[in-house]
């Protein structure tokens, strides 16, 4: 069993290896596939304060990671300003977005935030595929620029991997902070006993709108970051099945913890290609791996080795 | 200090509470005594905000507070210790401890002092401490709930059934901590229990519910003799 000491040891071991690796593997394809595990962690690490630790199921993040990938794609290839002050834009986007999606669906206790965030993902879906003069329908943006950091251009898979690399620390690193702050003891308390949360003077609402809302904010940077890393989006990425598959990295890695998002964001966008053997099978043998994993280990893959829940997983009040 | 005029509560449009009007005054313990479903916790609840009464009005310390948010009230000092030892059992005792003063923004150093002073009155909690509230016994478990509710200085707490499901031994302890916090830190109480005997026995005043409606109210030492309390909650 690890403690907290031992989990820091781990995450000196994960970031070597991450730094490490374009050293030992040439492989680009692996490294661009890695690009993409570290913009799916940040999605995760803000969808583990309201999924995972709040306990309430956004479905919605593919919708948010849409809007953040689009605005800056349309905002840097249209009006040709920088992509990092397009950044600024996303992160206000996803800042307005956890707020206004967020306050009506949960001032409700139950599966209300469930059904608008799956309704609002569509929307924004639909919206995207059809605005075609706006945002070039199926067709999807084109020439997305990199980002440019002292100079350089983020243009070959190496550079990106680094610069990635470097942003999913910080957000890790700020993950980490909120999860261990007294906001994270309050996000855990809700999952575990909402009505004693507004005895003990909480307004749980407001206390979930803000889980929301960091998660809102999360997605949104990183869609930014994955339209430039990407180079070329189009709205048939951004589908429910996306959000889903956030939701599994959330819960299956692990809920509650960094390090759990790190582990699933890792398997679920590695593990397509290590089931490639099994062609269309692929799809139904990897349900069955998060069925197994959901009945067997509620909590996520992580705590099954941590020391802080030895306890066995909670019935979800609410 | 608090004061509850005429209040009417519905569950949708079963009416849970006819026009039942209460009083607590500085310093003292009332209790609440009645059967199952007389109305003790929705009472308890009206005044939280926990269910918006239709009627009638609620007033703490000369202010309405009849429509105020659940947190709203906790804020202006009035706690209440729930039925059924609402803890947060994937927490340790020392976080849920935090949880209870966490609308206060306490300073580090008045907080630790805080959970100190808790420890003091509890010292089954401090020996506690790192476990997770889920792991204790239903009457540390209780006696966490109290102390999470004390965590915010209140003026006024309101104990919901805290004898419920304890084992007697401890249940005579609980009632012992409850009339220790009244004289000692002169934090007037309102206590509901079925537990009618130990109810008297402690308050000063009491009020017996019965289907929703107050069917009588005085002094404990007055009702505890009434044949008609005696009969119906005494047992003879």
């Amino acid at each position: 069993m690890f403690s907290r000491k031992h989990t820091r040891k781990i995450y000196a071991v994960l970031i070597i290896a991450a730094l490490a690796f374009p050293l030992i593997s040439n492989n680009t394809y692996y490294i661009t596939m890695l690009c993409l595990a570290f913009i799916y962690m940040i999605v995760a690490f803000g969808l583990n304060f309201i999924t995972g630790m709040t306990g309430q199921v956004n479905l919605g993040t593919a919708g948010i990671f849409c809007i953040g990938a689009y605005t800056s794609a349309l905002l840097t290839t249209k009006t040709f300003i920088s992509p990092w002050l397009a950044l600024l834009v996303v992160i206000l986007f996803g800042f307005v977005i956890g707020i206004a999606l967020g306050y009506p669906s949960l001032r409700l206790k139950g599966v209300y935030l469930s059904l608008t965030t799956i309704a609002f993902g569509e929307i924004v879906r639909q919206l995207v595929n059809n605005m075609t003069d706006f945002t070039g329908g199926a067709h999807g943006v084109r020439a997305i620029p990199p980002y440019c950091l002292f100079g350089f251009e983020l243009n070959t898979k190496l550079r990106l991997y680094y610069f990635l690399l470097a942003v999913t620390i910080m957000f890790g690193l700020i993950a980490y902070r909120i999860i261990y702050s007294k906001w994270g003891r309050v996000f855990t308390a809700i999952r575990d006993n909402i009505d004693a949360v507004d005895t003990c003077g909480i307004s749980s609402s407001k206390v979930k709108i803000i889980a929301f809302t960091l998660a809102a904010v999360f997605a949104a940077i990183a869609g930014g970051l994955y339209a430039h890393y990407s180079g070329y989006i189009n709205p048939s990425t951004f589908t429910l099945n996306l959000s889903v598959s956030f939701v599994v990295m959330v819960m299956v890695g692990g809920s509650g913890t960094v390090l759990g998002s790190v582990l699933g964001a890792v398997l679920v966008s590695i593990l397509p290609e290590m089931l490639r053997f099994l062609g269309n099978y692929y799809q139904i043998v990897f349900y069955i791996l998060v069925f197994i994993c959901t009945i067997l280990i509620p909590n996520g893959i992580v705590n099954v080795f941590l020391e802080r829940q030895k306890t066995k997983a909670l019935p979800e009040k609410n | 200090m608090l004061k509850v005029n005429n209040i009417s509560t519905y569950y949708g449009k079963v009416q849970a509470l006819h026009n039942v009007s209460f009083e607590i005054k500085d310093e003292e313990i009332v209790s609440i005594i009645g059967a199952n479903g007389a109305g003790k916790s929705t009472l308890m609840r009206s005044i939280m905000g926990l269910v918006q009464p239709k009627e009638g009005e609620i007033v703490f310390k000369d202010e309405e507070i009849t429509n105020l948010k659940t947190n709203k009230i906790v804020e202006r000092g009035i706690v209440y210790v729930p039925e059924g030892r609402e803890v947060f059992p994937a927490l340790s005792v020392e976080d849920n401890l935090e949880m209870g003063a966490f609308s206060k923004k306490y300073s580090q150093r008045i907080l630790s002092n805080k959970i100190e002073e808790m420890y003091d009155i509890f010292p089954r909690l401090k020996e506690r401490k790192k476990q997770l509230a889920g792991t204790l016994s239903g009457g540390e478990q209780q006696m966490l709930a109290i102390a999470r509710g004390l965590m915010s200085s209140p003026e006024l707490i309101m104990f919901d059934e805290p004898s419920l499901g304890l084992a007697p031994v401890i249940v005579d302890d609980m009632f012992e901590v409850i009339v220790s916090i009244n004289r000692q830190q002169h934090i007037p109480i309102v206590l509901v229990e079925q537990n009618a005997f130990e109810a008297l026995r402690i308050s000063s005043r009491c009020y017996v519910l019965e289907n929703g409606e107050v069917r009588m109210h005085g002094l404990s030492d007055e009702l505890m003799k009434s044949p008609e309390v005696k009969s119906a909650y005494l047992g003879g």
